[in-house]
């Protein structure tokens, strides 16, 4: 679907392709939690440092494709870091010189410090997110999530059918602009457009539900809800890697965090 | 669609008999998918959402607040839509892992995001005891996600802003939860209700 980015995937087996998603999850968890716990930039910064010797070593990821798909956090940086130093309660402190001043505006070194603190924090949860999610499919996934972790196998499976209805969506949304554009009910100004956009969304809308009611009589016909208890096809086993990686992980946690300066 | 109606025949055959209430709770496998559906479509669009969010940043944390209730939408629409517990924070929940895997800016830091939002409209459908689903009820299932989600944020995302920046922030968010995830959220579903894709779930009222 032209909408949506081609999703980023391993082109060899490495080891984290090889660690289960519930274990990659874990540890990214205890990546953002510890990227967000503090404002001083050096704890990021290390996180930062962990995370590309990961994912050049480890991950499996072309590399060459990783810029691309990090593109989108470029904005959000200079946004929020941006108002972060802009905004930044340091700046009020008449006590503490001003780096850079523009009438009343001052800017301040600790503000620059949590500017750049909250810039790092970005890059290092987007990186984090695409090395607990890229190294393997949903499919998996829902499986590890299924036999890990206990979550409801009908909700994990049901979601993961749920996916596989996106690019119909898609198509649904394209027929309906073309159906409405052979009716005429498209251009004129901003307004009608936004309302145009809202109608169009509404009948996607309906065909997305009409396709997961079908969708839901169908996995019913196959047993879906039988309440028998589920054997599983793919089984997934906690293993070494795991174990190793959740050790490492959580221990560069710890370090990032806790490392005298 | 009489075949979609509430009393499925799978649900009476194989299940033990449940106590008295607790049919109207279970999750059936059309509620479910629906709401799976619905959070994936839901999830696309926070994904789309979030290149407005970078088009707007020239507002400023505190201007371009205003267009957050639309990340919340499926915290309201769909508990509306099947009317279980857990559906708010499942909805969300889902659409949050949709748009992190489809690479928003904020990568996992959206499920954060997504439990406390969900969580927050969740505990307002609880307080109404699953029972209250109008434009009322909706309208505060939105103002909890809405708080829900200033809790992240000025906790998260703003939290090196100044505390009178962040207050003006946690306030325009929460007013566009309220209109536009809790109100646009009932004539959402009322809208989806009147076309009868929603014939296989409870009638307005």
């Amino acid at each position: 679907m032209s909408l949506l980015p081609a999703p980023l995937e391993p082109t060899r087996p490495a080891f984290l392709t090889r660690v289960t998603p519930a274990a990659r999850l874990v540890v990214g968890f205890a990546w953002l939690i510890v990227d967000v716990l503090t404002l001083d930039p050096l704890v990021p910064a290390r996180l930062l440092v962990a995370g590309i010797v990961t994912l050049v070593l480890w991950s499996g990821l072309p590399l060459r494709r990783v810029p691309a798909r990090l593109a989108p956090l470029g904005v959000a940086i200079v946004g929020l870091a941006g108002f972060s130093i802009l905004l930044s309660p340091a700046n009020g402190d008449p006590g503490l010189a001003a780096v850079a001043a523009l009438g009343p505006v001052r800017i301040t070194a600790p503000a620059l410090a949590a500017g750049l603190a909250i810039g790092l924090r970005i890059v290092v949860i987007g990186l984090t997110s695409l090395l607990v999610i890229a190294p393997s499919d949903p499919t998996r996934l829902a499986d590890s999530l299924v036999q890990q972790w206990r979550v409801p196998d009908r909700f994990a499976y049901s979601t993961l059918a749920a996916l596989r209805v996106a690019p119909f969506m898609a198509g649904d949304w394209a027929t309906i602009g073309a159906a409405r554009r052979l009716r005429g009910l498209t251009g004129g100004g901003p307004l009608r457009r936004l309302r145009e956009a809202g109608d169009r969304l509404l009948v996607m809308l309906v065909a997305a539900i009409r396709r997961a009611e079908r969708m839901a009589l169908a996995m019913d016909a196959r047993g879906f809800d039988s309440g028998i208890p589920r054997s599983h096809y793919r089984p997934v086993r906690t293993g070494w890697r795991d174990w190793v990686s959740l050790a490492v992980g959580l221990g560069v946690a710890v370090a990032a965090l806790a490392l005298p300066r | 669609m009489s075949t979609l109606s509430s009393t499925h025949p799978a649900d009476e055959r194989s299940r033990p008999a449940a106590p008295i209430g607790a049919a109207e709770n279970r999750w059936r496998t059309v509620d479910i998918v629906v709401v799976a559906v619905l959070a994936v479509a839901f999830g696309v669009v926070f994904f789309l959402w979030n290149n407005v969010w970078s088009w707007l940043s020239g507002l400023g944390p505190q201007g371009e607040s205003i267009i957050t209730g639309v990340w919340l939408m499926p915290a309201v629409v769909c508990p509306l839509i099947v009317r279980k517990p857990g559906a708010a924070l499942f909805a969300e929940l889902v659409a949050a892992v949709v748009s992190m895997a489809l690479g928003s800016q904020w990568g996992m830091d959206t499920i954060l995001s997504g439990v406390l939002q969900g969580g927050g409209a969740e505990l307002v459908f609880a307080f109404g005891l699953y029972r209250s689903w109008g434009p009322l009820a909706a309208a505060i299932a939105g103002l909890g996600a809405g708080v829900g989600e200033a809790i992240h944020d000025t906790t998260v995302s703003y939290v090196a802003i100044d505390i009178p920046g962040r207050v003006i922030i946690a306030g325009v968010e929460i007013v566009s939860a309220v209109l536009i995830a809790g109100i646009g959220g009932w004539l959402l579903v009322r809208a989806l209700r009147r076309t009868g894709a929603l014939e296989a779930f409870p009638a307005e009222g």
